[in-house]
């Protein structure tokens, strides 16, 4: 790495970049001009007021001229080359870029964030209009009726011999279909009407929750400290339906740590160890040691297959939004509530993973309602398992299997690669 | 709905679609270039109906009551009409939507709206290649 430029030289080179004299430097930092070239030259140390004054006067900051620079901005300039791909030799240079370009660097880091969250954005809105069936039965319903009044409104302007009882037919569906495209369009538009009305993020409350839950802050930390009593300032941020979401989610998760605390569970090498501390409650079990332990991950679904809630895992990539594989042993898991599932299965990339899966009911049965059901599956690795894992993906979208027998829908790394066929 | 019809290409044309006002104007459209044309708006039934009008060109949509238009297709091609031309028409334009209906064999596939032109350009591509 670069050896980091002295503070004095710093301060020698901005006045210059100012065209500021060094005598007119010297007057406003209280300080005689060959004090000033002294520091210049780095010959006298400088910090305190002093650092602060010639800082003022010459419009910039200390962490700017000081030695140490801006870490926190080093850090992100960093992190925001390595997103692109930037070699590490070019990496190394984000602290010299931050001590002589700041105010470049901020530019770059607001940026680098900026396209980060329109990316999510976006993903989310193609996620959206994949998976929501309001606004698909909608456009359906939309163009099924500009269809006919096209080709309607076609054979009027056409057919100039055609008879009077057509005429009249014709005349009658088009009026019935012009209403119809009039309320197809009014559907959608107050559709996005009222997905205007969710924020500058557009996220549905589940998705907020989700990326609070997994976010740089995650509360689990202060939540298994201090309890249900952390649960309001966590939330605090929160848009009120997503607020109440995840007020339950960390109530669930509240009680979980009260009944399996957390010094057990990391002392535990498996789930296996923990049965008996959770009084028998596998889904316990493993949404302990899935939430707790960083080198495991965990997913969880209702009946229907969303996934409720997921920790993602270093190698096991989970999807942002939407479904995950149909493949995965935590669907399995909801054919035969109760029973445990422990399989091997392999990710794209050749990474073998054990997954312990179990479904159970969250609610009390009745003979008129049958429970609700959820799933739960614990991620863990098992690069030295022997038996033959079952491929498996991070959900179609993302997954590279193109043959695959589960496939739903097209991978959008397919459709960036160009390599789908296209039909003639 | 035969009372219009001209010099055509000769063929008889199987519309299963569950839509009424569509239904009658590309049964209109069809008729005035030739053709005679059956129409038929339950999924469920739509395999039975094409053996017994034995069409040269079935106009298929996706979406139906009963049995949805790739679950047709499916049948046809599984059974005994495996070069029956079919023309797929759908609202539903989605790349994989038009993937999965070749995966299954349709002939041609159309996404709604379609111009009565193309439409018609389409059948009588399709009539050449039909089976007699």
């Amino acid at each position: 790495m670069a050896r980091p430029v002295p503070t004095g030289s710093r301060i020698r080179e901005r006045r210059m970049t100012l065209g500021m004299r060094q005598a007119h430097l010297a007057r406003a930092a209280e300080i005689s001009p060959s004090y000033l070239n002294l520091i210049e030259h780095n010959r006298r140390a400088i910090g305190g007021g002093l650092l602060t004054r010639i800082a003022e006067a010459l419009e910039t900051d200390r962490a700017t001229l000081s030695e140490d620079g801006d870490p926190a901005l080093v850090e992100s300039l960093r992190a925001a080359g390595a997103a692109q791909g930037m070699a590490v030799e070019y990496l190394d240079q984000a602290e010299e870029m931050a001590r002589r370009r700041p105010e470049w660097a901020r530019l770059i880091v607001t940026q680098a964030e900026a396209m980060a969250a329109q990316a999510r954005t976006i993903e989310a809105l193609s996620d959206r209009l994949t998976h929501d069936p309001t606004l698909a039965d909608a456009m359906h319903e939309l163009l099924s009726t500009v269809s006919v009044v096209r080709s309607t409104a076609a054979i009027l302007a056409q057919t100039p011999d055609i008879d009077r009882n057509w005429l009249g037919r014709f005349h009658t569906n088009l009026d019935a279909d012009s209403r119809r495209l009039a309320e197809g369009a009014e559907a959608i538009v107050s559709h996005f009407d009222r997905e205007g009305t969710r924020g500058a993020d557009r996220l549905l409350p589940s998705e907020a929750v989700a990326r609070f839950l997994e976010g740089a802050t995650a509360p689990l930390a202060q939540l298994e400290a201090e309890g249900v009593a952390a649960i309001p300032e966590l939330v605090a941020g929160l848009d009120p339906d997503a607020r109440a979401l995840a007020s339950d989610i960390l109530q669930s998760d509240a009680a979980d740590a009260a009944r399996l605390p957390s010094p057990v569970v990391m002392a535990a090498d498996g789930p296996d160890a923990l049965i008996e501390a959770a009084g028998g409650d596998l889904a316990l079990v493993l949404r302990r040691l899935g939430l707790l332990d960083p080198g495991r991950g965990l997913v969880i679904c209702d009946a229907a297959g969303a996934i409720l809630r997921r920790k993602a895992v270093a190698g096991f990539p989970l999807p942002v939004m939407g479904a995950g594989c149909p493949l995965w042993p935590v669907y399995g898991a909801l054919t035969q509530p109760g029973h445990p599932i422990v399989a091997l299965i392999e990710t794209p990339d050749g990474a073998v993973w054990r997954a312990h899966a179990i479904a159970s009911p969250t609610s009390q049965a009745s003979f008129a309602t049958p429970p609700v059901l959820r799933a739960t599956m614990l991620l863990s690795r098992a690069d030295d398992a022997s038996a033959r894992p079952a491929p498996v993906g991070p959900g179609c979208r993302v997954c590279p299997r193109e043959a695959c027998a589960a496939r739903r829908e097209p991978s959008v790394l397919s459709l960036a690669q160009g390599s789908r066929s296209r039909p003639a | 709905m035969n009372d219009h019809a001209q010099p055509g290409p000769p063929g008889r044309v199987l519309l299963i679609e569950d839509e009424p006002n569509i239904a009658t104007a590309i049964a209109f459209i069809l008729q005035r270039d030739g053709w005679r044309v059956s129409t038929h708006s339950d999924g469920a039934t739509a395999i039975d109906a094409v053996s017994r009008h034995t069409p040269d060109v079935v106009v298929l949509d996706v979406m139906l009551p009963g049995k949805s238009g790739f679950d047709i297709l499916s049948g046809l091609r599984s059974g005994d009409w495996t070069d029956l031309p079919v023309l797929m028409l759908t609202a539903k334009g989605q790349a994989k939507d038009r993937e999965r209906a070749e995966a299954l064999g349709v002939s041609r596939f159309m996404t709604k709206p379609f111009s009565n032109q193309d439409l018609l350009g389409a059948i009588r591509d399709l009539a050449t290649l039909a089976p007699r």
